[in-house]
């Protein structure tokens, strides 16, 4: 249907963007490997691998990574369990009141942090919250609500109405038709929300910039500690850099579909 | 509580159903509790907190309406919507005009390959800003690659400190910017066009139209919903803008990168003037929430 010098035109373009979108993660890449601080490339014999063991002792990611972890494990957890609750209650047993109920909570997807960070910050320091990993869990929990019931009740309302109605019939209670039914129907939704959940939780930097400190920094942070005090130290700086981003960079080699439809879906949410 | 869950025998329907309600009322309390503590309550002390005098430690003291004042007035802090301006350039409209321009090159195609293609484009988004900070200041260097290509092909002069320069630093990270969303508007724009049924390109084909015609008749006005989304999400990410500024600059050289975040950042914590910090944080969500709602309305229009 369409030519073969359109189709090249095509191509040239795509591998055009591509390699611009590439080069820069390619050189930080190339830096990481490199044996010389200043991050000169090398050839791939000389590659130095031991800069990863160098930079994670350095920056003493096993502590930041381990809080990284915690975090977002947690997070992801407590998120699925508030999605799948509200999801349900929104989209299938409906809700006192969800005429204004419902705006509310979808209102929250456009309140940005920056709204709430100053009282947030302030009510948690009266109560000793901040600076503790479950005062930063709740936070995040908070601002994934909307989110997660947008994104659960869509995924309740596509599954078929007669599923509902037979179990009724066999006298299975809401609780019991959510746990045993409707939650194993929406399994994909499900896995979509727990890669967007630990992606968020995990590529956060304001937040815990703001809440965590010394022992309590997250990697994000300790990466950015760790790259002020190695500014002349190009290669563990780049090699510290990848560590911190390659969890999230691994779940998206393994699951691309998720990722990138479960994005765009929540993107065009209006 | 399943025991009292269901009897479907006796009750009409209608009083079913809206026991139901009470029932799914239960079930959201808890998401809702949390949401409400840790958004909607915060939310309402913003407000009430940018109307005092505050350093965080001693006594407040009500100040009216003079943070607002200051955030506009102050040369420095106004400085800071300039700078959003530009941001929105290059995190908004250069991205868009990029995504449009590849998605009209593309619609006539299905090809092979997509998916990779598809992988490259959206990793900017997955990636941590944190590192995409460093990639970029890694980058930007004194020594690093733009200058090396640089001086390479005899543009020694144009070899520069970029972060750290008055007038390009601004630029510089707004072409970060550029970089981490045009994969995003692109993905969104070809899947958009996908979405457009081909009989509308039959049709225009049939009329004769070349791909310049065809993309003004047909696929721009099939991507309206797309570019709405974009241009919310892309705008309010430019006016949001935070840890790429800190990690790489710091606001600075001077104040010349400076965003309200991170002009809030430092209001409320490094040398806290509380209640100038919470205005600054109260006009970002009002600004976010216009540019959301204009935009929606806008793209909805006839």
């Amino acid at each position: 249907m369409i030519s073969k010098t359109e189709r090249v035109i095509n191509y040239v373009v795509l591998t055009v963007l591509a390699a611009l979108v590439l080069f820069p993660v390619g050189t930080f890449l190339v830096a990481a490997l490199s044996p010389d601080r200043s991050g000169k490339p090398v050839g791939f014999s000389d590659f130095a691998w031991g800069n990863f063991a160098t930079a994670w002792r350095d920056a003493d990611f096993s502590r930041a990574m381990t809080v990284s972890i915690v975090v977002a494990v947690c997070v992801v957890a407590g998120q699925v369990i508030l999605a799948l609750l509200g999801g349900y209650a929104f989209g299938v047993l409906g809700v006192v009141g969800d005429k204004w109920l419902f705006p509310v909570v979808l209102l929250g997807m456009m309140i940005s942090l920056e709204a709430i960070i100053v009282p947030l910050y302030y009510q948690f320091r009266t109560f000793g919250l901040t600076n503790s990993l479950p005062g930063i869990i709740l936070i995040h929990l908070g601002m994934g609500v909307p989110f997660g019931i947008f994104w659960m009740r869509a995924a309740f309302r596509a599954l078929p109405r007669s599923a509902f109605e037979s179990a009724e019939m066999d006298g299975a209670g809401p609780l019991r038709m959510l746990r045993s039914m409707a939650a194993p129907m929406a399994r994909p939704a499900i896995y979509t929300l727990i890669l967007l959940s630990f992606m968020w939780t995990w590529n956060d930097y304001f937040l815990s910039l703001v809440f965590l400190h010394g022992d309590n920094q997250t990697a994000t942070v300790a990466l950015g500690v760790f790259q002020g005090k190695y500014v002349t130290q190009i290669n563990l700086m780049a090699a510290g850099g990848l560590i911190v981003a390659a969890p999230v960079l691994v779940l998206y080699v393994v699951f691309q579909r998720k990722f990138i439809s479960g994005m765009l879906a929540g993107a065009i949410k209006e | 509580m399943t025991a009292t869950a269901t009897a479907p025998e006796g009750g009409k329907p209608g009083a079913h159903r809206r026991r139901n309600r009470w029932i799914g009322l239960a079930f959201a309390a808890l998401p809702l509790g949390v949401y409400a503590l840790v958004v909607l309550v915060p939310l309402a002390q913003s407000v009430q907190f940018s109307f005092y005098k505050w350093d965080g430690v001693s006594a407040s003291t009500w100040a009216g309406l003079d943070n607002y004042r200051t955030f506009l007035t102050d040369p420095v802090l106004r400085s800071t919507f300039g700078h959003v301006l530009v941001l929105i350039g290059f995190f908004a409209l250069l991205p868009i005009a990029l995504g449009l321009l590849s998605a009209a090159l593309l619609t006539r195609a299905r090809q092979p390959g997509m998916a990779v293609y598809r992988w490259i484009f959206f990793l900017p988004q997955v990636m941590t800003t944190v590192v995409i900070a460093l990639v970029f200041k890694r980058i930007y260097a004194p020594d690093g690659p733009l200058n090396t290509a640089l001086r390479a092909v005899g543009l020694d002069s144009f070899a520069k400190t970029w972060l750290g320069d008055f007038t390009w630093a601004l630029p510089a990270l707004g072409m970060i910017g550029t970089w981490v969303t045009f994969g995003f508007c692109m993905v969104l724009f070809i899947s958009g066009t996908s979405a457009i049924a081909p009989e509308l390109y039959e049709a225009a084909r049939i009329d004769g139209a070349g791909p310049v015609r065809e993309f003004f008749a047909v696929t721009l006005p099939g991507l309206r919903g797309q570019m709405a989304v974009a241009l919310t999400l892309t705008i309010t990410a430019a006016l949001r803008t935070f840890d790429l500024v800190w990690v790489t600059t710091h606001g600075g050289p001077g104040t010349s990168t400076l965003t309200p975040a991170v002009a809030l950042y430092k209001a409320a914590f490094q040398n806290p003037q509380v209640g100038l910090a919470a205005a600054i944080g109260v006009v970002m969500a009002l600004l976010c929430l216009v540019i959301a709602v204009v935009i929606t309305r806008v793209s909805e229009r006839d």
